[in-house]
């Protein structure tokens, strides 16, 4: 700043007028002080303190920095499901990608049953991403996942009889997709086998109820025979060759 | 009775809050501790005017000037009270003393007016005072006179004084 006149200088003095106290702690401190000057000076002192106190009060709980907080842990939501949504079993976040999907079967007003499979076939995308990525790491996880998965939906198939068979061509679909995975072949763990088994009875029992023609009955006839001996996997492969 | 002095004394607070608020503002290096020095000059004000039996009562007499005279003593009581020597505090930027100004105030701040409060700050406390009173509060020469108990000539004179090392300062 050079050469400042007089005049200009006190025009900058001037400018200091626009310096106020905020409104509404101004009028706070205006209530305060009178709202106590029945009850002694002791405690007018007091109201000093708690000024100070309602101020911290009014700071944090004001609208505006009510609304700024509110905005920030917005964002962080956003951000941290829209992150976890690219996670796969064995990643930080995954754990809040899982309860996300629970939380949209549940709101979608999905039967536990279809839960189940979606949820399944999720883990089932995850091991095929993990597995064309070369995330080692990340399988073990997955695989866990999917025995878990395949467990609870082998119980659910054999608690309750299936009248959608949508559902149990979706579990064979994806049991498929499974079974196309490079490199980790889970059709022989005992979660998985007894999966396909409860799948390939249901898949068996409503083909015989379908009509058929002679080589379709005769696909049919392979799967029973695989599947008596204990090749489920096999059965399904021919049972989904059948193609109703 | 009083209701009757609750209004009067609210059309004093009224009248000199701004005031009040600006002028130890302009003297301390944040909000907080002017809303704090602020809240004890009102506090004592009411105090002193809740006794005005006492023919010799200031507050009622002159509010402003009581006023006045309470924020200078807070200020300095203030600085005493944080182990300063001196009354004000240049090197601690108003900018940065301030980080959750009003949008108003945050404007005002970052201008010209951080310099012409930091200038103001660094002269000594009459100088400051006077300044403030005549260039700020439109106080008349004879008024700041009283306050600061001298002459109005020799108030004049320290009001140009102040001035022309303030202009000094800025130009620096």
């Amino acid at each position: 700043m050079t050469k400042l006149t007089q005049g200009q200088l006190i025009d900058q003095i001037k400018t200091l007028k626009d310096i106020k106290p905020r409104k509404e702690w101004a009028v706070l401190l205006k209530s305060q002080i009178l709202a106590e000057k029945n009850n002694g000076m002791e405690i007018i002192g007091q109201s000093a303190k708690f000024v100070g106190f309602s101020n911290i009060f009014v700071n944090i709980f004001s609208p505006r920095k009510l609304a700024y907080s509110l905005s920030v842990i917005l964002f962080l939501v956003i951000g941290v499901l829209g992150f976890a949504r690219y996670t796969v079993p064995g990643d930080l976040l995954f754990p809040v990608k899982k309860i996300s999907e629970q939380s949209q079967a549940a709101l979608s007003g999905q039967t536990s049953l279809k839960q189940d499979v979606a949820i399944l076939n999720n883990r089932i995308n995850d091991l095929a991403q993990v597995s064309r990525d070369g995330r080692t790491g990340n399988i073990p996880s997955t695989i866990a996942e999917i025995k878990t998965n395949a467990s609870e939906l082998t119980k659910s198939l054999k608690k309750n009889s299936v009248n959608d068979p949508q559902t149990i061509k979706d579990i064979a679909s994806s049991l498929k997709t499974l079974s196309d995975v490079p490199g980790t072949d889970l059709t022989t763990n005992s979660d998985v086998k007894d999966l396909y088994q409860a799948v390939v009875q249901n898949q068996v029992s409503d083909l015989k109820k379908e009509t058929l023609n002679d080589s379709q009955k005769n696909i049919l006839a392979q799967a029973e025979n695989l599947y008596e001996q204990g090749k489920y996997s096999e059965a399904l492969e021919k049972i989904l060759l059948i193609g109703k | 009775m009083a209701d009757n002095l609750n209004e009067q004394f609210s059309q004093i607070y009224d009248q000199y809050i701004d005031k009040i608020y600006r002028f130890i503002y302009l003297k301390v290096d944040s909000r907080e501790a002017a809303e704090d020095i602020t809240s004890k000059v009102f506090i004592k004000g009411w105090e002193s005017y809740n006794d005005r039996g006492q023919d010799s009562n200031s507050m009622v007499k002159n509010p402003g000037a009581f006023l006045y005279q309470i924020a200078r003593n807070s200020v300095v009581d203030y600085y005493r009270e944080r182990g300063r020597t001196k009354t004000i505090s240049p090197e601690i930027s108003p900018e940065m003393a301030d980080p959750d100004e009003n949008p108003q105030n945050k404007a005002i701040i970052s201008s010209d007016v951080a310099i012409i409060k930091k200038a103001i700050q660094k002269l000594d406390k009459d100088h400051q005072d006077i300044i403030l009173w005549y260039y700020l509060e439109d106080m008349p020469v004879a008024d700041i006179a009283k306050l600061l108990d001298k002459p109005a000539g020799t108030v004049r004179v320290m009001l140009h004084r102040g001035l022309k090392e303030l202009k000094g300062i800025i130009q620096e």
